[in-house]
């Protein structure tokens, strides 16, 4: 329904802009806050423009970490983070790849039986099978590592059922075509389905991505090394100070810093990401 | 370059209770071009798949020149296809679409090249090699399609409906152009088709198949001068031939002269009605139903009481009837086809005007 009457036109501007605020003030908050000195909070008083120490919260929370939360500095988190985000990335794409794969165009026995075991993982996400898996991973002494780390978060279905469902659109004749051409089944996945899924694979790199680096629950339990910490349980533990405030210039600053990758991910990957949800290049 | 020799060959898919093909004996000669035509389900693809080894055998025997290839692998058979949707690689170029069966051949580099530049040469397609599939046109794609199956050389190409998707004016100039690039590489050639016209047009050979048996085999003409069963006459030639049962023209009391005793349906193409009906054989009185202007011909649907399909009478250039209008017809007697209570045709397949039909006179 197309209207054109200049009070809706305002009104439906009125309703967005008050949303993009609600949305957008905190972040705002985070921002401004991240940019006074450690003494402004402790009056009570939120300022909501920006002041001058923004160099030296930066610099000292990347450096050095906060004295009295015992933790590394910010920049290693960071790391730790990306580092845990893209090997949840990598390895669920390429085991979801090969495991699509094999359901939508191998004929083996236990197919079926495999393939509802696979969409049973969809049903218990690691909150639900937290305890069980924790117990697993500390058995075989992956605590404090990235493996431990990593793969519980790495094994569920999600992305195998949108590359099979991408998989099952390929037509058959491509297939044929490609088996009369003498491609065997790697070159065909290798030459073929490779490339075709190249939008696929950009999008849903986007959003595991963004998933690994959110995790907080699991990293929060299987590391109590310092080396390990990621980004978003430390700005927990920059809350949480024993007999202490709060500084919360560093905990903004933190919090900017953390928001920071899987934006750039998001703008970066913008153009592919739409691409890979909406066409299909066959 | 090879023969390709079928010999009992059946199909059964698993959990079907019927099977597609029942036994097809099937020898095509080398440099032969042979089309596949029946109606739908008749098991024409199948046969064809069977031969490029996306199907596998039940039992029988494919042999390529002296290879029995039942149990290699499609690639392994040294057969190229083109298919119905062309099946190009959408995120290669023309030439990476054209290298790639060879390339997975170990075709030295330089090899490749010549042949793609050739292939390229012949079907005119320079212009578009690297371009990607989705930029070109479903004529061009079609092109780069038997590019694909030309630059491999094969022993046998195999089309499977491959004009299926183009508009009819593009369909005239595509038919003609394969059967130049295929007259010009002698390559055996087996075309699945359910268009009549190509199957006319385009073969050496015309197989129709029905219903999982080949119905007859012959040279397009043989087949369209002396269709061995019911299903031939009406299936070969548009529109097909009028079949009229005897027991409903002597019902109606038509003077049928001298047809042999065994006789149970006789049959006449549109084009050899006529309305000269001095001296002819069997006249019939019948009523203009239908008038069908094309341009270069006229088909006209007579019916009458006690005939239940309508027969068409086809005239060249325009004939200006209207429907209501009382029409009087003759059936030569050289044009008759006469057929027997199983649908099969009486006396030896031949041309027209010979004996056996005189004899029906």
């Amino acid at each position: 329904m197309i209207e054109n009457r200049r009070w809706l036109d305002f009104l439906t501007h009125a309703i967005l802009i008050l949303g993009v605020a609600i949305v957008a003030f905190p972040v705002w908050v985070a921002l401004v806050a991240s940019t006074h000195p450690a003494g402004t909070f402790a009056t009570g008083h939120m300022p909501l423009l920006p002041g001058g120490a923004a160099w030296e919260n930066y610099s000292t929370v990347l450096g050095s970490g906060m004295r009295g939360a015992g933790s590394e500095p910010l920049w290693r988190m960071l790391v730790n983070s990306a580092v845990m985000a893209v090997l949840i990335t990598v390895g669920k794409i390429a085991i979801s790849l090969t495991s699509a794969y094999a359901i939508v165009w191998f004929r083996f026995p236990l197919r079926v039986v495999c393939f509802w075991l696979i969409f049973i993982t969809l049903m218990l996400p690691v909150e639900v099978r937290i305890l069980p898996t924790f117990k697993v991973v500390a058995d075989f002494g992956l605590l404090n590592s990235w493996v431990g780390l990593t793969l519980p978060l790495i094994a569920s279905a999600t992305a195998t059922f949108l590359f099979r469902q991408f998989f099952m659109t390929v037509p058959e004749e491509l297939v044929e075509a490609a088996r009369i051409d003498g491609a065997g089944p790697m070159k065909f996945f290798r030459d073929i389905l490779l490339p075709l899924s190249r939008t696929n694979i950009a999008a849903l790199s986007v959003i595991l991505f963004i998933y690994g680096w959110v995790q907080y629950l699991w990293p929060t339990l299987v590391t109590t090394d310092p080396k390990f910490y990621t980004i978003v349980m430390g700005i927990k533990r920059m809350v949480a100070v024993a007999e202490a405030d709060p500084q919360w210039n560093f905990v903004m600053a933190a919090v900017v810093l953390a928001m920071l990758p899987p934006v750039l991910v998001v703008i970066f990957m913008q153009r592919l990401f739409v691409k890979g949800l909406i066409e299909t290049e066959k | 370059m090879a023969r390709i020799q079928i010999g009992a060959l059946r199909k059964t898919y698993p959990g079907a209770k019927t099977d597609t093909l029942h036994g097809i004996d099937l020898t095509i000669e080398d440099g032969e071009m042979a089309v596949l035509v029946g109606p739908s389900g008749c098991g024409k693809s199948t046969l064809l798949r069977m031969i490029a080894g996306l199907e596998s055998v039940t039992s029988g025997d494919i042999r390529i020149g002296e290879r029995v290839v039942n149990q290699l692998e499609p690639a392994e058979r040294d057969i190229a296809m083109v298919f119905q949707n062309y099946a190009l690689y959408p995120h290669m170029t023309v030439r990476g679409n054209l290298e790639y069966g060879l390339k997975n051949r170990r075709t030295p580099r330089a090899e490749i090249d010549a042949r793609v530049t050739e292939a390229a040469r012949v079907l005119e397609i320079e212009p578009f090699l690297d371009r990607k599939p989705q930029a070109l046109s479903g004529g061009q794609r079609q092109r780069v399609a038997m590019g694909r199956a030309i630059v491999r050389k094969p022993q046998a190409f195999l089309f499977d409906e491959p004009l299926s998707n183009l508009d009819a004016r593009l369909r005239g100039q595509m038919r003609v152009e394969i059967r130049r690039l295929q007259r010009r590489f002698a390559t055996t050639s087996i075309y699945v088709t359910h268009d009549q016209l190509e199957a006319m047009t385009m073969a050496d050979k015309l197989v129709v198949m029905n219903a999982g048996r080949i119905e007859q085999v012959g040279s397009p003409m043989d087949l369209f001068d002396a269709p061995r069963s019911l299903f031939m006459a009406s299936f070969i030639g548009a529109p097909g031939m009028n079949l009229l049962p005897v027991d409903d023209l002597r019902g109606a009391g038509v003077d049928l002269g001298g047809l042999p005793g065994n006789t149970s349906v006789i049959g006449i193409r549109p084009e050899h009605l006529t309305t000269d009906t001095v001296g002819a054989g069997i006249v019939l009185d019948l009523t203009v139903e239908a008038v069908e202007l094309v341009g270069s011909e006229t088909l006209v649907h007579l019916g009458a009481a006690g005939l239940s399909a309508p027969l068409v009478l086809r005239r060249p250039g325009a004939l200006s009837v209207a429907p209501g209008t009382p029409l009087r017809v003759a059936l030569p007697a050289g044009h008759l086809h006469g057929f027997d209570g199983h649908g099969l045709r009486i006396g030896a397949a031949s041309r027209q005007g010979q004996p056996q039909t005189a004899a029906m006179s």
